[in-house]
Formats: structure tokens, sequence, C-alpha cells
């Protein structure tokens, strides 16, 4: 009876051990006879700023300059009393850890008000793929400090909640937009076809203790993974810069001014006819700055049939009409991701090039509106990676701020 | 005394092929597990490589990232395809290139049941540099297809690709 036992044992080990090494030998077979074997790099351990994949900079209203960015689940901040030259110890923002998004377009947001608050939002990913929430947490007493962290969005729904943006006035007044999918969610429970997201905003004061945001949605089918831009014209009114879906997938920039009187703006103006169609993502926002003669100006990247590129143009009349477009950067170095502010009569435009091997990062400027800019000079390189360059600025410095993982934060004025 | 000697020299080896098989069940577990293909790092030998072994073929290079809706739309038509025909000429690259996402990246492969093909990855803080080999005049978006001829020539697609083309390209 034993040897029967042991004879089916030895018959079932034998069977399982050819499986096996058939198992293997097709895995590698399928593999194509390539040796390498999945390379872990060691991730960053440390919290440091060179550890970041985003970082997110801007000047309070004191001056001091506070750069932000995620490592983990938490939040993390430096200030700079010399514009960037030396920074503080590194703070943790004390609040309960969760999950940040914070790579390529999605990064969180800091602004202030003129009373020692700071604002903090970030998007936080869901346990489903591709969903998130929109949080939010204040400082009242800058950055000591914060709320426990609410959620914005307030729809409850385990759906897109991203690509936040944020301005705050100097007296509290928050201001939120970002991509939400509750419409294409509940769409696509009723079986029917969705296209893109929805653009939305939320406002609240916490000074005022009006402390849970509003949710107003303010355009449909929006591209589902560009950032948002936005800015304030000289009526204290919002204009908010984005891609958009027209027609069949073809992704064009969109402008809406949240007008104040009764003659609000209820359609977005297009402002790209580049005619990209693409069912997919384009990973590339635009931007928008507003000077002092309420002259819009705004930058984008598109590969359209029609245009292809980064584009510059301006608008007097809040995107209705607009210059006719003026091509920025060597398409075919790869200039991509590009960013501008205004500040006086300068216009600043910066972009990052490839070389195949290193990234760049390039400047130019206009001082007549728009109409020429000055040659265009690269300002820095990279080696392991280039996060997006954004310009900000203090008083009538502008500032370039450009991440470069594992290599360094760049802050130059411009 | 003698029988009871055998028996005890029985029970030890019935002992030691107990756990023998034990150990055999477990080595046959780990190498199913083992054997789902696992993601490659991508680089200028592996794209030569790559093309080389698939030269007088027709194939598909798909490239996907986790933060990019669409291109799981299309990793599910290759799923589905998969499911309806052999031998699919198709190599996978994800273009992350992020370590965070490294566990995220192979539990997708594994949703989609996409581990029998050669799958690779972009490197950490290479990505760009991959992105400019592979295609210098791509910029990025996403999903991104290359349709390459029997003679290795490249055609670039981006944007979600309709079943119908990826069937009509891969099933001769």
């Amino acid at each position: 009876m034993y040897t029967l036992i042991y004879r089916l044992l030895l018959c079932v080990m034998f069977f399982l051990l050819l499986f096996t090494v058939n198992k293997s030998t097709a895995a590698e077979h399928n593999h194509q006879a390539m040796v390498s074997k999945v390379v872990q790099t060691e991730n960053c351990k440390e919290i440091e700023v060179t550890c970041a994949k985003t970082v997110t900079s801007v000047f309070a209203p004191n001056d001091d300059l506070w750069r932000l960015w995620a490592q983990n689940t938490s939040m993390y901040f430096q200030i700079s009393i010399d514009n960037g030259l030396t920074f503080s110890d590194v703070n943790r923002v004390a609040i309960d850890k969760e999950k940040i998004s914070a790579r390529n377009e999605n990064r969180p947001k800091i602004a202030f008000d003129k009373y020692q608050g700071v604002y903090l939002s970030w998007a936080t990913p869901k346990e489903k793929k591709h969903t998130a929430d929109v949080r939010f947490s204040y400082s009242s007493d800058y950055g000591k400090t914060f709320t426990k962290p609410i959620t914005v969005n307030d729809d409850n729904l385990l759906t897109g909640h991203s690509f936040n943006e944020m301005l705050v006035t100097d007296e509290g007044d928050i201001n939120i937009v970002w991509l939400d999918s509750r419409l294409s969610h509940q769409l696509r429970l009723q079986g029917k076809k969705t296209k893109g997201s929805e653009l939305y905003i939320g406002k609240a004061n916490y000074r005022k203790n009006e402390t849970s945001f509003s949710n107003k949605q303010l355009a449909n089918n929006t591209c589902v993974c560009c950032r948002i831009a936005m800015d304030y014209n000289n009526h204290g009114e919002l204009a908010i810069f984005w891609r958009h879906i027209y027609g069949d997938n073809i992704r064009e920039f969109a402008l809406l001014t949240l007008s104040k009187g009764e003659n609000s703006q209820q359609t977005p103006y297009q402002i790209s006819y580049d005619h990209w169609k693409i069912n997919g993502c384009p990973h590339q926002g635009g931007a928008i700055s507003i000077n002092e003669n309420n002259r819009y100006h705004m930058v984008w990247f598109n590969q359209g049939d029609v245009g292809k590129g980064i584009f510059y143009a301006s608008s007097t009349d809040q995107g209705k009409s607009l210059t006719k477009p003026i091509s920025v950067g060597v398409q075919s170095a790869q200039a991509a991701h590009p960013h501008l502010n205004t500040n006086s009569n300068n216009i600043d435009i910066v972009w990052t090039q490839f070389t195949g091997t290193e990234h760049e990062l390039w400047h130019q400027r206009s001082t007549d509106n728009g109409k020429s800019f000055t040659q265009a000079v690269m300002l820095a390189t990279a080696v392991n990676g280039s996060d997006r360059p954004f310009i900000f600025k203090k008083d009538k410095v502008s500032y370039v701020s450009w991440h470069r993982p594992k290599q360094g934060h760049l802050v130059q004025a411009l | 005394m003698a029988s009871s000697e055998t028996r005890a020299f029985g029970a030890s080896i019935m002992k030691f092929f107990k756990k023998l098989t034990y150990a055999v069940f477990i080595w046959f577990l780990v190498g199913i597990s083992t054997s789902f293909a696992e993601s490659i790092a991508f680089d200028k030998t592996q794209l030569a490589s790559v093309k080389m072994q698939n030269m007088g073929k027709q194939w598909l290079m798909l490239l996907w990232s986790v933060d990019c809706p669409p291109c799981f739309k299309e990793l599910a038509i290759i799923q589905k395809l998969q499911g309806q025909h052999d031998d699919l000429a198709v190599v996978i690259i994800n273009t992350d290139a992020n370590d965070e996402i490294n566990a995220e990246r192979e539990e997708i492969i594994k949703k989609f049941e996409l581990g029998n093909f050669t799958n690779f990855h972009f490197v950490d803080g290479r990505g760009d540099q991959s992105r400019f080999f592979i295609d210098p005049n791509w910029y990025g978006e996403l999903p991104r297809s290359y349709f390459i001829e029997s003679n290795g020539k490249f055609h670039g697609k981006s944007g979600l690709v309709n079943q119908s083309i990826l069937t009509q390209w891969l099933v001769n």
C-alpha cells in the first residue's frame, strides 16, 4: 500500500517538476531571451526637495519664498528669505498622512492671504484607479498648524476630481478649479457615452467662517489629463484657461472669464485652432497671465495638423479675438511645457527642450506686449528628468522655478 | 525487531517524501507566479533586440502610463484580442519612468492579463531619453502605438486605436 502511495507521490512530483520547468522555459522564451531583469532604482529615502518629482513655488506677501512638495504621504515646505539662494529646514505640513498626487501635470498648490494665512490644495488618489478627491487645508498661523483637511468636491462619488488649481485673494477668498468626472460617472452608469471631464469651481473663505466649498460646473467636455491655468483680470474677475474637447476629439484650448456683471460669459472662447485630434492624454496644459491693461497673454502646446509646437497669443477682449499666434521655441528640439507671466511691460515665457540626453530650460522676453520677443536664451540643463517650469514674481522681478529630480530645485531671477 | 525497524524506516522515508512533495508543490506555485512576465527595464539595447527579434513580421509596440485613462482602454483591447488569437506580436512599454509606481504597473499588467507579452518600462529619471530614442518626434502624449512593418519600418499613432485596426494589423 505504502509503495503505491510513494509511487503516486513520485509521479505527481515528477509531473509538477516537469510542468514548472516547462512554464519557466516558456516564460523565458516569451521574454525573447532577454536577460535583463527589472532594475529597481533605489527609492529616495531622504525627505528633501531633490527627492521630489514636482515642486510648487510662490512668494508670500511678506516676500518669503515658499517651496512645497510631496513625498510618500506627506507634504513638506521650506522658506527662503533671500529669493531662493538658501532655504530653511524642511517642515512637514502638520496634517494626517494621505496619498498626494504629485507628478507631471498634478501637484499640490499653495497660496496666501495678507493675514498670515497659508492655503493648501491637492488631489488625493482613491482606491479605484483614476479616481481622486480634491483636498484643502488652511493655516492661520503661517504654517505652524493646519486645519484638518476637507474634501472640496461635494458629490461623495468615487470618481475623478483632480488637476486642482487655486487662487486666494488678500482677503482670503479661495477659488479652486478642478477637472471633475461626476457627470461622466453618472452617464457611464446609465450606459451612455461620455466625452472628457467637467470643469468645476469651488469657493470658500475661512476668515469669514465659510468653510465648506461651493461646487459649480463651469464647462463640460474638458480634456481629462492636462493642468488648468487661471488668473485675475483687472476687474478682479477670474479667467480660466484649459484644454477642451471640440467635436470628435479635437483638443484645443478654451478660455472663460467669470464676469461679475450681468453680461456674464456663458460659452468659453476657443483660443487655439491647431486641430490636434487625439483620443488620449496630451499631458500638456497651458498658461495665462493678465497684465495691468487687462490684456490676456496665453501660451500653449499642440501637435495638430494645423499647428505644432508652442504658441503664444494675446487678447484685449477676454479671448473673443486674438493676436496671430507666434511660435515659441524649437519644435524639432522637443520644445514643450511652456509657462508665462507678465510683469509691468514684460512678458516672460519659459519652456523646456530636450537634446536626447539633457533637458534644457529656455527663456525669452517681450517688452512690447508680445509683438516681438528677444532671442531665446538657455538658462539651465537637467540630466535626470525635468519637472514643468513655472514663472512667479515678487514686485517688479520675475523668477523661474524649475525642479530637476535628483539634481535640485532651481530658482532664478529672469 | 527487524520488522519494527523496517516500519520506522518506512515511516521516516514517508515523512521525507511528504516534505519533498510540499517543497515541490511550493516550488510549483512559485514557478507559476514567477512565470508571469515581469516588466523589463527599457534601454537602447532592448529596443534594438526587440526590433531584431520581430524583423520579418508585422508587430505592434504599445506605450502606456498608469496616469492615462485611454491607455487602459487600449490595454483592454489587447487583452480581448489575446483571448481570441494566439501569438499576437505585441510589445508593451510603460512610460511612467517612476519607481513609485512599480507595484501599480505590475498590478495593471496582471489585471489586463498581459504578462505573456514582453513588457518593458522606462527607467526612473530616464523617461524622456527613452522616448527620444524610440522617436524624437513624439512628445509623450499617450497612448502611443507603433505599427511596425515586417521590414522594420515604424508608423507612430497617438491616441486610442480602435479594435478593428488593431485586429487587422495583428491578425493575419
